[in-house]
C-alpha cells in the first residue's frame, strides 16, 4: 500500500507545477505584448552619429509607377553594418513621411540588415511592412527594388539579396513578389533600370 | 518451411529498404518537365493540349483573393472575368485557349505550374489586377539565383530559365502591338510566382485602371478593350511561338 504521506507530497507537487506552469505561461504573454513596443522604439532610435554625406537613394513613386533617383545628405556611418542601417532608415524615413511618394503601412519597420561574407545581404523587413504594402506585382517590385538599389549601390560588394519577414522565410511579400529565393543584384539592376525608363 | 517472427520481421525491413532504395536512385529523364508536390487541392487536368494552344490563368482564386481592389470586387474575381473574356476573344481570331481554373478554386503555385509543364501549351499567360497605375503591364520571369548544377534534373527554382529568351520575345512582340494602338503598356520583369516554374514560354499580365476609378476594372467596355488588345498581341506573336516548335 502507498503511503499517505507520499500520496500528499505528490499531489502537492502536482499542484506546485501546475501553478508554476499557469504563472510561466502569464510571464510569456505579457511579454510577447511588451516585445513589439520594445521593438519599435528601438527603431526610431536616430540614425548613428556619423559624417552627413551625400547619397543616391532610389524611391518608388506611386504616381507614375517608377523609380527615381534621389539625392539625400545623411549622416553615416563609416562601417557597413550600422551604414546599411542608416541608409535604409533614410529611404524608410522618405516613404513614412507626410507626402510620401510610395505608401507602405503602419509600424514598417526593416528590422535588420545582415551582410554575410561573400556578398550577400539579408534584408529582414517586420510583418507590420509587408501586411501593410500594396498588394499587386508591380507595386510590390517597386518596393524591393527601391530598397535593394539604395543598399547595393551605397555598399560595395553586396552581388546577392534574401528577403526575410519577422525573422522568418515568407512565399511573398504581398501575395506577388516572390521572397522564397534568394536574388542576384545584377537581376535587379536590370529591373531597376526597367523601372526608370520614362 | 515457416518463418519465425524474427525471421518475418527482417525480410520486412529488407523489402521496405529496397522500395526506398529504388525510390531514391530512379533518375527522372532530362526531357520530363519538373513536377510540384502534389497537392489536395486538385482539379480537373487536361490530359492533351491540342495544337497551338494557350493557357490562361485567372491568378489567385478560392481563399487566396489576391488583392483587395474592393470589398464587392477581389482580385481573383477580376481576374477570371478577363480570362474568360480573354478566352472568347482569342477564339475569335481562331487561336484555341484553355482556362486553368474557370471556377472559384484554390490552386497553389505549384499545382498551376505542374498543370501546364504537364499539358506543354505554346504560351502560358497568368492575368493579375490591381488598382495602382494605369494600363497594362506585361511581365517575364525575373529568376532566383538556381542551386547548383543538377546534372540532367531540372531546378524547379529556375525552370523557365530554358524559354526565358522566348518569352521576352513574345512579351515584346506583345508590347509592341498593344503600344501602337494608343493603349498603356509596359514590358517589365518580376520575381513571380510560377513564371519561376513553368517550362515553356510564360508571361504574366496586370490589367490596371486607365483612369485611376478602381470601378473602370468592373466595366465590361474596359474589360473588353483590355482583352481585345491582348487578344490581337497574342495572334501577333503566335509566327514566333510556332517557328521554334513547342515547348522549346
Amino acid at each position: 500500500m502507498i503511503p499517505r504521506t507520499l500520496v500528499v507530497t505528490t499531489a502537492l507537487l502536482f499542484a506546485v507545477a501546475i501553478g508554476m506552469g499557469i504563472y510561466v505561461a502569464q510571464l510569456r504573454r505579457r511579454a510577447d505584448i511588451a516585445s513589439p513596443r520594445t521593438l519599435q522604439a528601438e527603431h526610431v532610435k536616430p540614425p548613428a552619429a556619423g559624417p552627413a554625406e551625400n547619397v543616391t537613394v532610389w524611391v518608388a513613386r506611386d504616381d507614375d509607377g517608377k523609380l527615381h533617383a534621389q539625392s539625400l545628405t545623411v549622416p553615416l556611418s563609416s562601417e557597413r553594418q550600422p551604414r546599411a542601417d542608416d541608409l535604409l532608415r533614410a529611404l524608410l524615413n522618405i516613404y513614412q513621411s507626410k507626402d510620401s511618394p510610395h505608401r507602405v503601412g503602419a509600424g514598417a519597420e526593416i528590422r535588420e540588415v545582415y551582410l554575410v561574407d561573400p556578398g550577400l545581404a539579408v534584408i529582414d523587413l517586420n510583418a507590420a511592412f509587408a501586411d501593410g504594402q500594396t498588394s499587386g506585382i508591380l507595386a510590390e517590385d517597386l518596393t524591393l527594388v527601391s530598397i535593394v538599389q539604395t543598399l547595393s549601390n551605397n555598399i560595395p560588394g553586396i552581388n546577392r539579396v534574401k528577403f526575410l519577414v519577422d525573422g522568418k522565410e515568407r512565399d511573398t511579400l504581398a501575395g506577388h513578389a516572390d521572397l522564397s529565393g534568394f536574388y542576384a543584384v545584377s537581376s535587379i539592376g536590370a529591373l531597376a533600370k526597367q523601372l526608370s525608363e520614362e | 518451411m515457416r518463418w519465425n517472427r524474427d525471421q518475418r520481421l527482417r525480410a520486412g525491413y529488407l523489402v521496405l529498404l529496397g522500395a526506398v532504395a529504388v525510390g531514391q536512385v530512379t533518375p527522372q529523364p532530362a526531357a520530363q518537365a519538373p513536377q510540384a508536390p502534389q497537392s489536395q487541392n486538385a482539379t480537373p487536368v487536361p490530359t492533351h493540349a491540342p495544337a497551338l494552344l494557350v493557357m490562361i490563368d485567372p491568378a489567385h482564386g478560392g481563399t487566396d483573393s489576391g488583392a483587395a481592389l474592393n470589398a464587392a470586387f477581389p482580385e481573383k474575381d477580376v481576374t477570371l472575368v478577363l480570362a474568360r473574356r480573354l478566352r472568347r476573344e482569342l477564339f475569335g481570331r481562331g487561336i484555341q485557349s484553355q482556362l486553368l481554373r474557370d471556377a472559384d478554386l484554390m490552386l497553389p503555385t505549384d499545382q498551376r505550374a505542374s498543370q501546364v509543364n504537364a499539358l506543354q501549351p505554346f504560351l502560358y499567360l497568368v492575368i493579375h489586377a490591381t488598382s495602382q497605375g494605369s494600363g497594362l503591364r506585361l511581365f517575364t520571369a525575373m529568376l532566383p539565383l538556381g542551386e547548383d548544377d543538377r546534372g540532367s534534373f531540372v531546378d524547379w527554382q529556375t525552370a523557365q530559365a530554358a524559354s526565358l529568351a522566348r518569352s521576352r520575345l513574345v512579351q515584346e512582340q506583345i508590347a509592341g502591338s498593344i503600344h501602337s494602338t494608343g493603349f498603356p503598356v509596359r514590358a517589365l520583369t518580376a520575381p513571380l510566382r510560377p513564371l519561376n516554374n513553368v517550362t515553356i514560354p510564360a508571361m504574366a499580365v496586370e490589367v490596371a485602371p486607365t483612369t485611376g476609378d478602381i470601378s473602370q476594372l468592373a466595366s465590361s467596355d474596359y474589360q473588353q478593350m483590355v482583352c481585345a488588345a491582348l487578344a490581337n498581341g497574342i495572334a501577333s506573336a503566335m509566327p514566333l511561338l510556332t517557328k521554334a516548335g513547342r515547348g522549346q
